[in-house]
């Protein structure tokens, strides 16, 4: 239990004040928010033009930032199509060295689902797996082979669940 | 101290308020058996598993995934060849062909793939669904058992049995284990919070007797030369773990290359692979040269049972993976280290 108390009180992620909003979407998606709260924060998220437009501008920079030249349209339009298929791709964030960005990219990339649960109607469901971005091979952790390693030792008879990555950001601490 | 107890007390009532609601029998909120009770109930059960010959259908059911799979459980081998030793096998009944078949010496995989019968070896023997360890008593330590009512499953009458951890670093589990043989006819994994996030239960089950007795085409095809699982010995160690979560230990500890992984990582594929158990919950450490920075990135399953990190330790990318709650994959992940004596593994 030391230990517990321990992990989390080094490990917790830093919480930015300016990031509030991210880390609504950040409980929305890992499923943390009662029923309540998320249906008001899908309803707040997709609420105006305005909202809308921000979530597209998420969703561009997000493109920016994995050096991907697809216009915000066609991305939103992969995520859409990725949050169907559920595929198995985890995508790593650029390199800490600038936190910032990456920051922004984990908000970008929540919103893309948000803005994927919003336009595709209510759900019963809101914990929506986060979907795969295509990326380079190079540039992303494929889950699928550890987990298919991983269940010649564990309880596994159904192929591999589907995996989400929810938080983009884990402060290190050495 | 007394936060933490009363909430996993919290946890025991609601576990037996949803299996109440699930069985749709009225379940009373029992004291834990003592630490011997709970030992040789445990035992019993996985005792029953390993030794009681049954075949039958059963039902796994994943968040939306649903799977229903034939077993048919020998424990002293097919009588036709003699063997005494332990077989069982399980197959697919829905959607891809796929068949595993488990002795004491491992396991074989068999699938169908366009038409071509494919055999892979895999590295353990672990027979579905088996889900208590043969030391099943020693779980004793880290969980609390508690007996519910009689229970219907599979036309059989059965016990529920709540397994609860007594710490935060693994997922519980009530089981439903057959009046007579003590075999669990259900199993279901829970959360903290009483939810399931994985359940099998016994459709339709024969306890004793002989099983039907297996076509020869069906046994030719498990002759084929099966592909094997590249293992080997780790030589020097390079990373350690500095904190393990109470109750853990590392089970296994090889190089291997992965399944399934495609393209360019193949190529240089083979990676450490350590596990980590306390029997029940099982968690993997992979470690293989980072081949550029990388950034720490968790990952989920939906219903949040499997926990991943990735994160670099030294010139290592380290990947820990397992069926278990959050904490505990954060408590292995945040502990590793590398050995200060350890050269560059490249």
């Amino acid at each position: 239990m030391t230990l517990h108390a321990l992990t989390q009180q080094t490990m917790q992620p830093q919480a930015e004040p300016e990031d509030l909003q991210g880390q609504t979407l950040s409980a929305l998606i890992d499923g943390e928010l009662s029923d309540d709260m998320a249906q008001r924060s899908i309803k707040q998220l997709g609420q105006s033009a305005g909202e809308r437009a921000r979530i597209a501008e998420y969703l561009a920079i997000g493109d920016a930032l994995r050096g991907l030249n697809a216009q915000p349209s066609d991305f939103t339009r992969r995520v859409m199509a990725a949050l169907e298929n559920e595929p198995v791709v985890l995508a790593p964030v650029p390199k800490a060295s600038n936190r910032r960005p990456a920051l922004w990219l984990a908000a970008a990339t929540m919103a893309a689902i948000t803005w994927g649960l919003w336009q595709s109607g209510p759900r019963d469901d809101v914990n929506v797996p986060l979907a795969a971005l295509q990326q380079p091979a190079s540039q992303s952790v494929e889950a699928q082979p550890y987990l298919a390693a991983h269940q010649d030792f564990a309880q596994a008879v159904i192929s591999a669940p589907e995996m989400h990555f929810s938080k983009a950001s884990l402060e290190v601490r050495q | 101290m007394m936060r933490r107890h009363r909430s996993w007390r919290d946890l025991g009532l609601r576990a037996a308020g949803l299996s109440a609601a699930l069985l749709t029998l009225p379940v009373q909120a029992a004291d834990p058996l003592s630490t011997h009770d709970a030992a040789t109930w445990l035992q019993r059960m996985s005792d029953a598993a390993r030794n009681v010959a049954y075949e039958g259908v059963f039902v796994v059911q994943h968040g939306s995934a649903m799977q229903t799979l034939s077993i048919v459980n020998r424990p002293f081998g097919s009588t036709k060849e003699g063997r005494a030793e332990r077989e069982s096998r399980l197959a697919a009944m829905d959607g891809a062909q796929r068949e595993v078949r488990c002795t004491q010496s491992g396991s074989i995989t068999r699938v169908m793939e366009g038409g071509q019968i494919k055999l892979e070896k895999r590295l353990n023997s672990r027979h579905f669904p088996d889900l208590l360890p043969p030391n099943a008593a020693a779980l004793a330590n880290w969980y609390s058992v508690k007996l519910g009512e009689l229970a219907r499953v599979a036309g059989l009458d059965c016990r529920q049995v709540e397994i609860l951890p007594k710490d935060p670093y693994r997922w519980g589990y009530v089981l439903c284990a057959d009046k007579d043989s003590g075999l669990p006819l259900k199993a279901m994994m829970i959360n903290e919070a009483g939810l399931p996030l994985m359940q099998y239960a016994f459709a339709e089950i024969r306890i004793g007797g002989s099983p039907k007795v297996e076509s020869q085409s069906s046994r030719d095809t498990w002759r084929m030369p099966a592909q094997p699982a590249s293992v080997r010995p780790i030589g020097i160690e390079t990373v350690s773990v500095k904190n393990l979560p109470p109750g853990f230990s590392r089970i296994a500890a090889v190089k291997r290359t992965l399944p399934n992984r495609s393209g360019r990582a193949r190529m240089s594929s083979e990676v450490e692979h350590w596990v980590f158990s306390d029997g029940l919950t099982h968690i993997s450490l992979f470690l293989e040269p980072a081949t550029r920075p990388i950034a720490s990135v968790r990952g989920q399953s939906k219903q949040g049972m499997i926990n991943m990190v990735t994160r670099q330790v030294g010139p290592m990318q380290a990947t820990i993976l397992g069926d278990a709650p959050w904490v505990a994959i954060e408590a292995i992940a945040m502990g590793l280290e590398m050995r200060p004596d350890a050269g560059d593994p490249r």
